[in-house]
């Protein structure tokens, strides 16, 4: 299976007053054609930087951005800023975690998804009108001549969240990111959302980058799990393989750190201790060895390639779980 | 202090002059600014001793423009002191105290904001300036004290609002509840905690005020109000009109001097305005 | 358009400030220590002056004074100017002077604004870089020289130097309008200057903000190119405070291009004003400043109905208030 995506040692710097920070280190990530990818990790681990980064998205004159990204068969590192924008829509479309903020606050509804379809796809004012009104019919809104014309400051939450989608996939783009979709949200409408999107990706044959700090959410809605901490991809594989045999102490301890419905009232919730190291200065050794419980010297020298076993399952780890070394 | 760029450095130049002017002018070896040369009429810079000519009255430029330096600023630092000082006092009071007070002091500073600034200037020094036999000239040390007395007034409302909003932005913090439940008496909270936290935000806007005095007073007086007939960079503008066509020198010596210095006065604003910014960022 | 009671309080408010300042002036003025009466018929019979003293309300108290100019005020009788010779009508004298310091004005603001917003736009785009140092600081230093030195250097370059511009007076628009623009050039420049300077700060400001919302990343991820974004996303909401200002200014345009107005002598409302103290006639001065607060107070509610369509949020967010 080809990669419709393939990320290669994706780093990104910013210059601040403070020092350079490392946001994103070395990542690599493919996204074969027509499966839904899990990016997990805790606020801070570059997550939604690389997304951005990928897409291109990044603003501001104190970026830098190091490797290379090739999105079906295109070489975005290498494209000017207008070429990789003639691929986002059809392309390449993102939904953000806000959308509240994310969506223009003084233009209507209708006005934001039809722009999309007139100038990507070249839609007359008319035309564009009615496709969006079928998009907003499929993401399952109730009422959508009346969304058409309103604005976001009018809508509740979910309804915002389904309206960005509407938008995201109104010119059929093969590939999908999106950039935290429900942590905005009550647990009802994340689960109509997370449906929604599996129905979608279906229905439109569409490729998915899910990132979300909530290992709950990638569980039956993702193909593969990769797991980022301190701006690094710490382990990758297919869902099912990382929830049964999982390889990273992190990987671990996020699992343990999710509160289940089945726990005693009163069990104390598992955390993980301590805090992501300082991304101006990220330091020698493993970047989850002062708040591994596994640590040993080694991890606290040296710092751990990634690792691949036979069957694909990435992990950087000196001494990873369930294999003796 | 802080690294200060090459144009702050020339600012603080350029005004540090000007004081010096205003302040030492009267010993430099010149003879009086309207002593009449009379063989040098309307001459051009560095002639016959004349280091910025002179204009068509024979006054020689150099010694009217340190005149003139020293009365628009004697004016402008007398006029913004006085102004920031009531104003402050009242913005302050008013923040502080809050309710009826409050609303009444709020309204007294919109209305002298509603009309321009120039325009209650020049209502209030002709009101204030004229004699009861209006025939009879106002002598210029009076126009002075009549044009320092507006300038406050047209002042008072800004610093006022000014001193206000910075001490309304302070009042709500929780040092000053803390104070207030030790038993600290309001005056001493003012003077202790308020006005050390007001006072930058009032100095970035006085010295934008100084600048809008000069401005305000050479206005005056070139319209004929304020002291056309005394030294002042207005002044100088003011009679140098005359010479326009033949003789602009008469008019770039005073013009250059005046929008030097409310340059260099806006840039010092600028450059507190924004020192307090960053101080207020790390808050 | 919206709640009646919240428009009703505003313009109670706004009231309250024009009586304010009308009475402000009337005050002022009875506390001239001279004779009004004598300054405005200084040849003429005492009885005249008496009967012009009853006429005027100067033989009543400060209040009833203000009560009989306001009530004359209202029906559109502003007073007359006095000379020696007759009266004419201020209102005439107003109905001359405003349609000119109208169009100064709305010539000024329209190139103020028009020549802000492309200046404002790449500012906030290069914001930090080259572009925007340059646009930034020579904006800062021309604005900070007074409007009439600017105009005093263009009336000696271009008018007299060069002569490619006439220096005074007023040609209305009905007797040809290339004439009526040459004679308002050279003021606009100088009075604009200031404006522009004050319009690109706060767009800029506001747009390098609003640059950093999520929704400008959004609308990169549709695949829209820059440009469209800077101006057909972000511009509108980043014009609040450009548009407040420009119709606040409006009330300072009028009264304060005073000098403007006398150095091009193009005798508009601020030259009224100023003819008015330097003759001393009180009486012209008193309607006159009232007219121009008017105006002010006309422009603040301007504001106030525009606010609503550019940004539709405070339409709503009025409503609570």
């Amino acid at each position: 299976m080809s990669s419709l995506l393939s990320i290669k040692n994706l780093g990104v710097n910013f210059d601040t007053p403070r020092g350079s920070l490392e946001a994103v280190r070395g990542v690599d990530i493919e996204i074969p054609a027509g499966t839904s990818v899990g990016v997990v990790g805790e606020s801070g681990s570059g997550k939604t930087v690389m997304c951005r980064a990928a897409m291109g998205l990044l603003q501001g004159s104190n970026v830098q951005r190091t490797g290379t990204v090739v999105f079906d068969g295109n070489e975005l590192t290498a494209m000017t800023k207008e070429q990789v924008r003639d691929l986002f829509g059809s392309g390449m479309a993102m939904i953000f975690q806000d959308p509240m903020t994310a969506l223009n606050p003084v233009r209507r509804i209708g006005s934001q998804i039809s722009e999309g379809l007139r100038v990507r796809l070249g839609m007359n004012k008319k035309d564009a009108m009615v496709r969006s009104k079928e998009l907003l019919e499929l993401v399952r809104i109730p009422n959508p001549t009346a969304v058409l014309k309103s604005f976001p400051y009018q809508l509740s939450g979910g309804m915002r969240q389904r309206v960005m989608i509407a938008i995201a996939i109104a010119c059929n783009p093969k590939l999908l990111f999106a950039d935290e979709p429900t942590t905005a949200l009550d647990v009802t409408v994340q689960a109509q959302i997370l449906q929604l999107l599996r129905e979608l990706r279906e229905d439109l044959k569409m490729s998915m980058v899910l990132v979300t700090h909530d290992l709950g959410v990638v569980a039956g809605n993702t193909d593969y799990v990769a797991v980022m901490y301190a701006g690094e991809v710490v382990e990758y594989a297919p869902t099912t393989k990382l929830f049964a045999d999982m390889r990273m102490p992190y990987t671990e301890a996020l699992l343990e750190s999710i509160p289940k419905i089945d726990h005693k009232s009163g069990t104390r919730l598992s955390v993980i201790a301590g805090r992501l190291p300082n991304p101006t200065d990220r330091g020698v050794g493993c970047g989850f060895a002062p708040r591994c419980k596994y640590a040993q010297e080694k991890c606290h020298t040296q710092h751990p390639e990634l690792q691949k076993d036979p069957d694909g399952h990435l992990y950087r780890c000196w001494f990873p779980i369930g294999k003796a070394l | 202090m802080r690294k200060f760029t090459k144009p702050t450095w020339l600012a603080i130049g350029w005004l540090s002059l000007m004081m010096f002017f205003a302040i030492f002018g009267w010993a430099l070896p010149f003879k009086s600014w309207n002593f009449v040369y009379e063989d040098d009429l309307e001459v051009g810079l560095f002639t016959n001793g004349h280091i910025l000519g002179t204009d068509s009255n024979g006054y020689d430029l150099f010694a009217s423009i340190v005149a003139g330096t020293r009365m628009s600023i004697f004016i402008a630092i007398a006029a913004v002191g006085l102004g920031g000082l009531i104003g402050s006092v009242l913005g302050i009071t008013a923040a502080y105290v809050r309710g009826k007070v409050d609303t009444v002091m709020v309204t007294i500073f919109n209305v002298g904001l509603s009309v321009p600034n120039l325009v209650l200037a020049l209502a209030l020094v002709s009101v204030l300036a004229t004699n009861v036999d209006i025939n009879q000239a106002v002598p210029t040390w009076r126009r002075v004290m009549v044009l320092i007395m507006s300038l406050t007034i047209v002042l008072i409302p800004i610093l006022g609002r000014i001193a206000r909003g910075a001490t309304l932005s302070w009042t709500g913090r929780e040092f000053v509840t803390a104070a207030r439940s030790m038993g600290m008496r309001d005056s001493k909270i003012i003077t202790k905690h308020i006005v050390p936290n007001v006072l930058p935000a009032l100095i970035a806007v006085a010295f934008l005020a100084v600048g809008v005095v000069i401005i305000v007073e050479a206005s005056l007086s070139i319209l004929g109000v304020g002291i056309p007939d005394g030294a002042s960079w207005g002044g100088m503008i003011a009679r140098g009109r005359n010479d326009l066509e033949y003789a602009p020198h008469v008019l770039y010596v005073p013009i250059a001097f005046l929008a030097l210095s409310v340059i260099s006065t806006n840039h010092l604003g600028d450059v507190v305005r924004s020192q307090l910014d960053s101080r207020e960022a790390k808050v | 358009m919206l709640k009646i009671s919240f428009w009703l309080k505003r313009i109670a408010q706004l009231l309250i400030v024009l009586l304010l300042v009308t009475f402000g002036v009337s005050l002022l003025l009875r506390l001239i220590p001279v004779d009004l009466a004598t300054v405005l018929l200084p040849v003429g019979t005492e009885n005249e002056r008496d009967i012009l003293r009853a006429e005027l309300g100067f033989d009543k108290g400060p209040i009833g004074y203000y009560l009989q100019w306001l009530g004359n005020f209202v029906q559109g009788d502003f007073g007359k100017i006095y000379f020696s010779g007759g009266t004419e009508d201020v209102s005439a004298h107003l109905a001359d002077a405003m349609p000119r310091s109208l169009l100064l004005m709305a010539y000024t603001q329209v190139i103020a604004i028009a020549i802000a917003v492309p200046l404002g736009v790449v500012s906030a785009y290069r914001a930090g870089r080259r572009a925007d140092k340059i646009i930034s600081n020579t904006l800062f230093t021309l604005s900070s020289v007074p409007n009439f030195a600017i105009a005093l250097l263009l009336v000696i370059f271009v008018g007299v130097k060069f002569a490619w511009l006439p220096t005074l007076g007023y040609v209305p628009l009905s007797d040809g309008v290339w004439e009526h623009l040459k004679h308002m050039i050279m003021p606009v420049i100088s009075l604009s200057l200031g404006l522009i300077a004050t319009y690109t700060r706060l767009l800029r400001a506001d747009m390098i903000a609003a640059l950093r919302e999520d929704y400008v990343t959004m609308a990169a991820s549709k695949g829209l190119s820059d440009q469209r974004i800077l101006w057909r996303h972000v511009l509108r909401p980043s014009s609040l405070t450009l548009l407040t200002s420009a119709a606040l200014s409006m009330g300072g345009l009028i009264g304060g291009a005073i000098v403007i107005e006398s150095l091009f002598a193009t005798y508009g409302v601020g030259f009224e004003v100023f003819a008015a103290i330097a003759g001393r006639q009180y009486v012209a001065l008193q309607s006159t400043v009232a007219v121009i607060a008017l105006f002010y107070v006309f422009f603040n509610l301007i504001v106030d109905i525009g606010s609503g369509f550019v940004d539709p949020r405070t339409r709503d967010r009025r409503v609570n208030a």
